[in-house]
């Protein structure tokens, strides 16, 4: 047997072994360090602090829990969201996420280690991304081996993809839920390969703590029975599968029940019916299939398997008649929306007014996963040439979890990982395949083939040195359809019948180069996206000064600590709901409406307050108590994340439930464009956002030209004046403006009237004096 | 005073007379118009007096082939269906809203007046006066952001009539039928294609073909309605966050590309016979693999500008 390369020979395999397997653990420290490293470049960038938005909230009830423990976290009620509702928090909230920290800290504390609960929840999410690497090695190591294993872990250690969700200071759900994600399937196929109720249970147990932690749990939920029920089809039923899928069912459905926000939904709405059904079947055939090993008569065998169907039919058929009277509730318009693309736009606008709903386009999918997008097909195939238990379970992850993440820029989330298993497949088959030693022998009554072909490579050399770059697409053609037969024959014959291997060394040094060039260029890729795009807290914004320098802008914050310092404890902001959160977190006041957008109809409230004129607006400020306005307002400094591109969603929102109050194409001017300068509407100038938004803005230019930077148009001379508010404060670059809503006139005037009295305007003659009207 | 009274009282008969005329002659209008009123200006004035206990709802188009607007006439059958299933529903409530079309070539001097420079436009008129009259003088407009279908524009158009349009869609037979024998065909020929549905390469193919289009950003341009390509006949749309049709088919046969050298290197490439043979595969997967993967780098860099980095290319 010859070697491409020399091999030693003096080395015991117990040594080889063991070497291994440090090195194995070696790799695995370094990659659980590059993962948590990877998403430190927030907290070096800017500071040690919470992200966005949701995680605000997240951090606030954290707080609650450790200091006042998981009983009153439980029981809390908070009267100052959702003013004037409140909001019954332990009841609407997947406590999972905050019960990790909770006991985090409480652990930490107990040792006397005074860890500042703050920076716990900052740097959770990039703990658990090791962990995440971890249960994502086990998982592959299951499909292919350790090695393969390895590099899935590299992958999702550092991918874009996972980043995005997970960098320090993203305190939320998404931070463990990936990591309860993949160490759920990991136990399902070790449950299912051994057919152990052992893993099964281990597997429900943190399919619970999955349930506790996110909403994306139905994904767990539907994507076990589909992998239960192909098996089915295929004709695979096992006692192992019977055991594996009834234990996790079993436990994890009743478990699942404790969570209070989930309830008794398992048992009530469709999302959960798909695994009902496929657990109900399992018995079904389990049950058919002892019965047949114990009788042998033709008739009974034959009149089994009509009963068999029977019931299955029958079981259908009760599905739909339930589903049909209510008694199982149908599809959440969350979900279905996924199946459905247009039914959020035109019935839940508020969910498609999300900027993570929105559909992907490809650079998104290669910015996030870059070489492994196209590495995973192939991984894919590679599947489906073993084709076990679990590579099914691949396969049906990647259709599905491909579907998703192309209806929802977020679900890329979902896709990240089974594209980091099925790409570290595929190329640690690729590493064996060229780094393997040995080599085949030549066979000999192949030789004059061979010489032949080498004939035939030296022609097509030939033609291509004519012909240079147009013929090398051809000649791959050609070599492609020589290639097909020997692929079909490949897949077919039994790999062991031909002989398997690589001649040479050149042949293998150019692979393996090739891949270690597309490995690191990953890494520069993923280093750069990462410390680019995800690693904005965006509540402090970053630019570059001339020099180069980083500049902060810290308005959000600045505007919150003004909030906080000046207003009274009690005082009421109203802001779209975006910032509900925040003002909650950071100000520590009364909210309208937040993040958490649970009743459509108060959120349509604020929308209508928005987008009417002032004389509108204010009988419903003042009827929800509202102290203050805050509007976020990008004009000046070219940020276009601002509420007048957010307008529209507020229009939209309130017009679906005051059709006839509000309605959307007013705010556009009549040639059907959307414009904040002298061209703009009649409805749209008038409307209190617009007002809120450019009141004063061109006094700041004197004379010149006022300019608003996001939407390059021209702001009127003349600005939009405000009687029913005042001016509170605005922040250095303008981003945050606060208003303050203005008491009713001590003498009983309109307030538009008394304005113009303190001004000294004259009332007009000839024109009758306008009663004041009471305000409905 | 008590002579203005009475005179008033006198009056009061005349104007519902009137208004009884006006009315009588729009429900016989309507019912000859299978529940559509063809407008003229006249008839326009009539409809939308300022004193009426009727709501109207008012389709302003433009039929005629000289006009050239297609969205027009794909509008079209949807309002007369509508129409058809408001005049099903009993008298009393039937004959106190109204379903009109205006043609911009009977009264052009309409949409002068209306200040209308698009069509087609759907305007609802409420009643000023009766048990449903409203404050508000101005017609409320229907959104077509909801569609040109009979069911959004019913659902719509609910919200002004006294009760909810009876519309149902009607039973698209053709469909249930090319269903139905649909699944009979496919369960005739379910015996000699079994081979080919138990085959795992079938499956294989379309499990691949799904994926590379997904990731390809198919069911973006589903959702946005993107075009095949711009229209200037570009093919790229410029920006990150958009794209057209043609992309989804160039990107996914990169990916596709890139997979299948993947695939040849690791599956076929070992099990060559003559290692001269072998040597000049592995060189030219090699080569597509690098290639290609440099085509793909450059394309993101036109999709995304402030990309650092490149290959070959």
């Amino acid at each position: 047997m010859s070697t491409a390369f020399p091999l030693p020979t003096n080395i015991s395999p117990t040594t080889v072994a063991n070497t291994a397997s440090l090195l194995r653990i070696v790799a695995f420290g370094l990659i659980s360090g590059a993962a948590i490293a990877s998403r430190l470049f927030a907290v070096i960038n800017f500071e040690s602090i919470i992200h966005e938005f949701d995680p605000w909230f997240n951090y606030r009830a954290t707080r609650v829990l450790a200091a006042k423990g998981f009983y009153e976290f439980w029981n809390w009620f908070d009267p100052t969201a959702w003013y004037p509702l409140g909001r019954v928090v332990g009841g609407t909230v997947y406590p999972g996420l905050m019960a990790t920290s909770g006991v985090i800290y409480n652990f930490l504390h107990y040792f006397n280690l005074p860890v500042d609960i703050r920076n716990i929840c900052v740097l959770l999410a990039p703990g658990f991304s090791a962990l995440t690497a971890w249960a994502t090695y086990m998982f592959t190591a299951e499909m292919k081996d350790p090695s393969a294993g390895l590099l899935a872990a590299a992958f999702i250690g550092i991918v874009p993809g996972y980043i995005s969700r997970s960098v320090a200071g993203s305190y939320d759900n998404e931070a463990i839920a990936i990591f309860l994600l993949m160490i759920t399937f990991y136990l399902w196929i070790k449950a299912l390969k051994l057919g152990s109720a052992l893993f099964g249970a281990l597997a429900a147990i943190f399919y619970f703590y999955m349930v506790a932690a996110w909403g994306g749990y139905a994904f767990i939920t539907n994507m076990i029975p589909v992998h239960a029920l192909v098996l089915l089809i295929m004709g695979r039923f096992s006692g192992r599968l019977y055991v594996a899928y009834c234990s996790w069912y079993a436990i994890g459905t009743l478990s699942s029940m404790q969570v209070p926000f989930v309830g008794f939904q398992p048992v009530r709405t469709s999302e959960h019916m798909g695994a009902l059904g496929v657990f109900g079947l399992l018995q079904i055939v389990a049950f058919a299939s002892l019965v047949r090993s114990h009788v042998s008569s033709k008739q009974f065998q034959n009149l089994l398997a009509i009963s068999v169907v029977t019931m299955g039919v029958l079981g259908a058929g009760a599905f739909v008649v339930m589903t049909y009277k209510g008694w199982i509730a149908p599809w959440t318009g969350r979900f279905y929306s996924l199946w459905d693309t247009g039914y959020a736009k035109k019935y839940i606008p508020i969910i498609a007014s999300v900027s993570e709903h929105q559909p992907t386009a490809w650079p998104s999918f290669f910015m996030d996963l870059q070489l492994l997008i196209f590495l995973f097909p192939a991984g894919v195939v590679m599947c489906f040439r073993e084709l076990r238990d679990e590579h099914v379970f691949v396969i049906i992850y990647a259709v599905v979890a491909s579907y998703f993440a192309g209806v929802m820029v977020r679900l890329m989330l979902t896709l990240t990982p089974v594209v980091c298993v099925s790409a570290a497949v595929a190329l640690s088959t690729l590493l064996d395949t060229y780094v393997e030693a040995r080599e085949p022998d030549v066979p000999e009554e192949r030789t004059e083939a061979s010489g032949n072909s080498v004939a035939d490579g030296k022609k097509t050399k030939k033609a291509g040195a004519a012909t240079a770059g147009s013929q090398a697409g051809s000649s791959a053609a050609a070599a492609a359809s020589s290639t097909i037969s020997d692929f079909v024959s490949a897949t077919k014959s039994n790999a062991n019948s031909r002989q398997k291997g690589i001649w040479g060394a050149d042949a293998r040094l150019v692979i393996i180069l090739n891949a270690i060039g597309m490995l690191v260029f990953f890494v520069f890729h993923c280093t750069w996206v990462t410390s680019n795009a995800y690693s904005s807290p965006s509540v402090v914004l970053a630019s570059t000064n001339p020099d180069g320098s980083q500049h902060i802008i810290d308005d959000y914050r600045e505007a919150y600590y003004w909030l906080r310092q000046n207003t009274p404890q009690d005082a009421v902001v109203m802001s779209w709901w975006d910032y509900g959160y925040q003002i909650a977190g950071m100000a520590d006041r009364v909210t309208l409406v937040d993040n958490n957008t649970w009743n459509n109809t108060h959120i349509a409230t604020v929308g209508k307050a928005m987008s009417s004129p002032e004389e509108v607006a204010y009988p419903i400020l003042r009827k929800h108590d509202v102290d203050y306005v805050l509007v976020i307002f990008g004009g000046l400094l070219g940020y276009s994340g601002d509420d007048i591109n957010k307008f529209l969603w507020m229009v939209r929102i309130a017009q679906g439930v005051w059709p006839d109050e509000i309605q959307e194409p007013n705010y556009f001017t009549p040639q059907g464009e959307y414009r904040v300068d002298d061209r703009a509407s009649e409805t749209m100038r008038n409307s209190l956002m617009y007002k809120m938004s450019y009141y004063r803005f061109s006094e700041l230019y004197g004379g010149g030209n006022a300019v608003d930077r996001v939407r390059n148009q021209q702001i009127p001379k003349v600005g939009p004046t405000l009687d029913y508010l005042e001016e509170a404060f605005t922040t250095e670059n303008w981003i945050v403006r606060i208003y303050k809503v203005r008491k009713e006139d001590s003498l009983g005037r309109d307030l538009k009237t008394a304005n113009a009295f303190a001004q000294g305007k004259k009332r007009k003659r000839g024109k009758p004096v306008s009663r004041r009207r009471a305000i409905v | 005073m008590k002579l203005i009274g009475f005179l008033s009282f006198l009056a009061l008969p005349l104007t519902f007379a009137a208004s009884n005329d006006g009315k009588s002659k729009l429900v016989s209008l309507a019912a000859s118009g299978n529940g559509v009123i063809r407008l003229d200006a006249s008839t326009f004035d009539l409809l939308t007096s300022p004193s009426r206990d009727w709501s109207a709802s008012i389709h302003f188009t433009a039929l005629d082939k000289r006009r050239r607007c297609v969205p027009c006439k794909e509008f079209d059958p949807a309002w007369n269906d509508v129409a058809k299933a408001w005049a099903t529903v009993p008298v009393e409530h039937r004959d106190s809203h109204f379903f009109a079309t205006l043609d911009f070539d009977e009264a052009p001097t309409v949409f002068q007046k209306l200040n209308l420079a698009s069509a087609p436009v759907v305007w609802v008129y409420s009643p000023t006066e009766g048990s449903r009259a409203s404050a508000k003088n101005a017609p409320s407009k229907y959104d077509f952001s909801n569609g040109f279908e009979a069911e959004p524009l019913a659902f719509h158009l609910s919200n002004h009539t006294p009760i909810p349009i009876p519309y149902k869609a009607p039973i698209d037979w053709l469909r249930w039928i090319t269903f139905i024998s649909g699944l009979l065909g496919f369960a005739l020929i379910l015996r000699f294609i079994a081979p080919v549905l138990q085959s795992r390469w079938t499956w294989a193919v379309i499990t691949i073909l799904t994926s590379l289009t997904m990731t390809g950003g198919f069911m973006f341009t589903r959702i946005r309605g993107s075009p095949y390509t711009g229209s200037d006949g570009s093919w790229i749309a410029g920006g990150y966050q958009n794209q057209f049709g043609q992309e989804v088919q160039v990107v996914a046969l990169i990916y596709g590309t890139l997979a299948f050298s993947v695939v040849m290197l690791t599956m076929i490439v070992p099990y060559q016979t003559s290692p001269a043979r072998q040597r000049l595969q592995v060189y030219l997967w090699s080569g597509v693999l690098m290639l290609v993967y440099s085509v793909l780098v450059t394309l993101f860099r036109v999709k995304n500008r402030g990309y650092p980095f490149k290959l070959l290319l």
